[in-house]
């Protein structure tokens, strides 16, 4: 057997210390305690509702039990490793130790151990697979239902309680919003999940663990949030080119404000007449080519992020200063440019349901699903180029572009100036 | 011997019809382009299956460090989101059936005959074929890649829909690509090199093992080479009969999974994770033998609780194939199915467990000598043990519910396909290497690239359990910088930097040690199996004389009773001689030639209803013609592999064990 020669032992101890040098460097380097963080807004730690909760609970239970074990059984190993090394070359070449072959005593402990162990994991998860499974049988009377529908790449919600009359036709209708589900605080919400494409998984980390959206299968999930507050969420099944942006949110109200909120929604969209055009001091957006410092967020600004949930309540009011002629340019845009035939604005134009339902657009806290936080840069830069931020979206290929043959070529009666965008975006903001 | 050698010119008799049809004649060269491509000898067949491995392995690598490069800082542009599903799509295909299991399957070639004290594999002109096979089913995997460099070849860029090709992505409307019928094509093609060689290895391990040698006296590593073949033969046919179904749907019309047409997308799942989840131990139950070997020969006693380590390895076998739903956990099976697949997995982990005991007891009492090996088998329990835990975790189907698809299970089973299968195999190739070339690899740099390896994997996978429980799904393109994982996400890049350079040093040193390492003898390591019983690097027979086992350890048994076995082995020289000498089988051209009929069949079979282009004009209305004539080569190849008979040849030795007369009694 070959030993390591002493002068190697050199150049051996010192490659292992400049690996320990590396990883120190790398552990100081970006501050451990970030590295480690649990308190992001998609946190499953810092849970918001007692589906989550009995989730990470439980979670926990297997935490505790796995360190244990891993604490007896490594320390063993490791108590071996050092007793029974062999410390000099005379010892490698000391006649073998005697040839043990096993102990079925030894065995069947620890195989009775180990069983024990799991049966402490196994009866909270019987207990939970059953409690996170539906709401419970006490509080089902007091239970709403939403139904969510996964489309590549954004979510469409729909309130099948609340019917509205359909201003053209007379028909009704269930509410229908985007990528933001609103739901009142302390209310169970039964989730109906629905996709109309390829899988995806419906996912709020803080409120409930995520339960699948498959085609030709009906499956639900439940949870219920605390308090009011702005909950991330995000597609959480692998669904094509933009799956990792394929995102939305959860805003919990209390009671009082989910109703307003309710009866806003439930109106047709806002009509701002010539008469409102005031003199108005709204600046007017610088709409540079979307620049980003580095390490800044897209769905985000470090104001929103602060109180998103007050975020969120500010972008339900009107905007100072709404410009009337601007507006009307913007829906006679929306018209002539055909988006009408994908998005639907109720009360004003749109019968199409490829893209998110429009109605109140400008009263909701992000666009693109999730990506962009609605403001007026962010808008237009989403609606100059799309496939910027959400590669492979229908507006893009489907919309902007049209197949021929294998190529995909401009549709020339879909491009927008510079002006056209801005009078859209002032339209759609109007849209509270 | 004496009497021996005055036979030596003795060929016996013929055991073969001597008049067969040769259209293409048996190869004799054993060296050169001819000798590799018709070889059946088992140790060069294992040679091949590892070059490929390690080339896709690296392949692999260089995937993930592009992956981990896209993911360094948020929203960040190195790649393009398709480019990035291409790339996590091939990782995880390129690393389970081009890395893993071929790498397991050299070490079957290399190990099993010898271990077992026979001179080849049952079927060796099949072993050659399951070799091709695979060689097809890569290539028909990783073509795609070609169109980032070729525009004019319309692959559409590589399969892009999740090593796990759920449907309904799979459908012709979502990935209409053509490297997505490659890729169908590629796996089904790989299934049938699995099967064969696993029937290969069943055959050979129950009927070819040397004379007292019984199943309880088997190394360890051949017991999971046989329950991973097993393993092999039931699940494949799973992802046999889905594949099919998608490729019908894709190019026939049918409606398995056609959301449209009433197709259940969930079926899928279920016949995925039915292959999908045996599969996990078919990767993981290999390097659970290396680990048994190397642990022993280390610690200088015989492996602690043998049969009940054997039978725990039966065990996890049996019950992997009743866990697969906890992959579905999500899916809304309803509370009594996820209970009852969540208690059996939790019962599974008892087996595991017992492993890891008696590795624990192996070491109890022994001698322990750290060599290179040892320290990767060292870190393959510690890291499997990571991934076991976080393993129960998961068992817990409500808390699964937060993990399901998040980062923490991507460092879950890292610490079981890094830490436990890749550890595993780095620590075979270094325990074997000087047997199969006769070369020590040099310590310093061995130990070096472990420790680099072990640092540079644990920063990449530990942050990522935190990752995964602060809210980051798994295979997404970008993240945004207000979710708390810019640091985790640096940190494991850099991580996975030093782990690729830990990977490089690992490889490049035996490079070196190929062309400079230093010489060995038949036993570098004090070992205790067959294979340590005859030189380094083996000869093409293997054996001198078919050795009689008398132990579990046969070759310790050996090593500590020499005299008794000096005699029985000139007993056995000369018993052998006079049946003829050593009998070899032949080389053949036909299980290359069917395998090229088959790349060529199945090429264009995944294009069928394209037409055929030739210097930008159409030349057939669609690649019928073609697919029929790969299909009619492998027949034919198949049907003259079947007349050129078994034939073979016998080797000569003299005094020393040299061959007289390797060619003596060909036929």
């Amino acid at each position: 057997m070959t030993r390591l020669r002493s002068e190697h032992r050199k150049v051996f101890r010192f490659a292992t210390a400049l690996s320990a040098v590396v990883s120190l460097a790398l552990l100081s380097g970006c501050k451990l305690s970030e590295v480690f963080n649990l308190s992001g807004p998609q946190s499953t730690m810092l849970t918001a509702g007692p589906v989550a909760k009995s989730q990470w609970d439980l979670f926990m239970v297997t935490v505790y039990v796995t360190t244990f074990i891993f604490v007896v059984v490594g320390g063993v190993l490791a108590y071996a490793q050092i007793k029974f090394r062999a410390k000099s070359e005379a010892d490698e070449h000391a006649e073998p130790p005697p040839q043990g072959h096993g102990n079925p005593l030894i065995e069947i402990g620890l195989i009775a151990a180990s069983v024990g162990l799991l049966v402490i994991i196994a009866i909270p998860t019987l207990r939970d697979i059953w409690y996170t499974h539906d709401v419970p049988e006490a509080e089902k009377a007091n239970a709403m239902d939403v139904t969510v529908t996964g489309y590549q790449w954004w979510f469409k919600f729909e309130y099948p309680t609340e019917m509205i009359k359909l201003p053209n036709n007379g028909g009704e209708a269930p509410l229908v919003t985007g990528n933001e589900l609103v739901v009142p605080a302390n209310v169970p919400i039964r989730v109906q999940l629905r996709t109309v494409d390829v899988i995806h998984s419906f996912w709020i980390p803080k409120l409930a663990g995520k339960v699948d959206m498959i085609p030709n299968r009906a499956n639900f999930l439940w949870f219920k949030a605390d308090k009011p507050g702005y909950y991330y969420g995000q597609c959480a099944e692998y669904c094509g080119e933009s799956h990792a942006i394929m995102r939305f949110r959860v805003i919990a109200l209390s009671a009082s404000e989910y109703v307003k909120w309710l009866n806003n929604q439930k109106q047709p969209a806002k009509s701002v007449s010539t008469d409102d055009v005031a003199a108005n001091e709204m600046p007017h957006a610088q709409f540079a080519s979307l620049k980003l410092e580095d390490g800044s967020a897209l769905s985000g600004s470090p104001e929103f992020d602060a109180n998103p949930l007050e975020g969120w309540k500010k972008q339900q009011l009107p905007e100072a200063g709404e410009k009337a002629d601007q507006i009307a340019a913007g829906r006679k845009l929306f018209q002539e440019k055909t988006c009408y035939s994908c998005h639907t604005i109720r009360g004003h134009e749109g019968i199409g349901v490829a893209g998110p339902d429009l109605t109140h657009v400008g009263a909701r806290s992000t666009i693109a699903a999730g990506v962009l936080e609605n403001t007026h840069e962010h808008m237009h830069a989403w609606i100059k180029d799309p496939s910027h931020f959400k590669p492979g979206n229908k507006m893009f290929f489907g919309g902007y572009n049209t197949l021929e043959g294998d190529v995909w070529k401009p549709n020339p009666k879909l491009q927008l100036n510079e002006q056209e965008i801005d009078a859209l975006v002032t339209y759609l903001h109007s849209l509270k | 011997m004496a009497e021996a050698l005055a036979k030596s010119s003795f060929t016996g008799t013929r055991h073969a019809p001597a008049k067969t049809f040769d259209l293409f004649p048996r190869p004799t060269t054993k060296t050169g382009l001819i000798g590799w491509l018709t070889t059946v000898d088992h140790k060069k067949i294992g040679m091949l299956y590892g070059g490929f491995a390690i080339m896709f392995f690296l392949i692999g690598g260089i995937e993930a460090l592009m992956i981990r490069t896209q993911l360094i800082v948020p929203n960040n542009h190195f790649v393009s989101a398709q480019l990035y599903n291409e790339l996590f799509t091939m990782h995880g295909t390129t690393m389970i059936f081009l890395a893993v299991m071929p790498l397991n399957a050299a070490f079957f070639n290399l190990l099993v005959p010898i271990q077992i004290g026979a001179r080849d594999v049952a079927f060796p002109r099949l072993n050659t074929f399951s070799l091709w096979v695979w060689v097809v089913g890569a290539i028909l995997l990783n073509i795609g890649w070609l169109s980032h460099f070729v525009p004019a070849w319309k692959f559409g860029g590589a399969p892009s829909m999740g090593w796990f090709g759920y449907a309904p992505l799979t459908s012709r409307a979502f990935t209409p690509q053509l490297s997505t019928d490659l890729w169908v094509f590629g796996l089904q093609v790989l299934g049938v090199s699995s099967i064969v060689a696993s029937l290969n290895f069943i055959v050979t391990i129950i009927n070819m093992r040397a004379p007292g040698l019984t199943m309880m006296r088997l190394p360890v590593f051949t017991w999971m080479a046989l329950v991973t073949s097993f393993l092999l033969i039931l699940a494949l046919p799973a992802i046999a009969i889905a594949l099919l179904e998608v490729m019908f749907d894709r190019n026939f019309g049918t409606n398995f999974f056609e959301v449209s047409g009433g197709g259940q997308p969930i079926l899928w799942q279920h016949l995925f994770w039915v292959f999908g989840h045996p599969e996990v131990y078919i990767l993981i139950l290999p390097p659970m033998g290396y680990v048994s070997e190397i642990l022993p020969t280390f610690a200088r006693k015989p492996l602690f609780g043998y049969p009940i380590v054997v039978f725990s390895g039966v065990a996890i076998g049996f019950i992997g194939f009743g866990v697969w739903s906890h992959h579905m956990f999500t899916t809304g099976m309803g509370t009594i199915a996820t209970a009852a697949f969540s208690i059996a997995t939790m019962a599974i982990a008892v087996p595991t467990g017992v492993k890891i005991f008696n590795w624990i007891g192996t070491l109890w009492g022994g001698r322990i000598v750290t060599r290179v090996p040892m320290m990767f088998a060292l870190g393959f329990i510690w890291m499997f043990m990571m991934g076991g835990m976080s393993g129960i975790m998961h068992a817990a189907a409500p808390a699964d519910a937060q993990q399901q698809d998040s980062y923490f299970v991507i460092a879950h089973f890292h610490y079981v396909l890094i830490g436990g299968s890749t550890f595993g195999l780095l620590a075979a190739i270094h325990f074997w290497f000087p047997k199969f070339f006769g070369r020590m690899v040099p310590e310093l740099w061995g130990k070096v690239s472990f420790w680099l390896i072990f640092v540079g994997f644990n920063c990449t996978f530990f942050p990522m359990h935190f990752l995964g429980l602060n809210g980051m799904p798994r295979r997404t393109w970008t993240y945004d910088s207000n979710m708390g994982w810019n640091a985790g996400n640096l940190f494991a890049s850099c991580g996975a930097y030093l782990l690729g350079i830990g990977i490089f040093t690992y490889f490049a040193v035996l490079v070196y040690s190929f062309f400079k390492g230093k010489k060995c003898g038949n036993d570098p390591w004090d070992g205790r199996t067959l294979e340590w019983s005859i030189p380094s690097p083996p000869p093409e027979h293997n054996f001198a004389s078919i050795p009689k086992v008398h132990a579990r350890d046969a070759f310790w048994y050996e090593k500590t009773n020499k005299e008794e076995i000096a005699k029985e082995k000139a007993e056995l020289i000369k018993d052998e001689e006079s049946h003829g000498g050593i009998h070899m089988p032949d080389q053949s051209w036909y299980p290359f030639f069917s395998a090229v009929g088959l790349l060529i069949g199945t090429y264009n079979m995944a294009q069928i209803h394209l037409p055929v282009m030739f210097g930008g004009k159409e030349i057939l209305s669609s690649h019928m013609a073609l697919a029929i004539t790969g299909g009619v080569i492998l027949l034919l190849s198949c049907y003259l592999w079947a007349l050129e008979g078994p034939a073979g040849y016998h080797i000569h030795l003299d005094a020393d064990g040299n061959p007289t007369d390797s060619h003596g009694g060909h036929y």
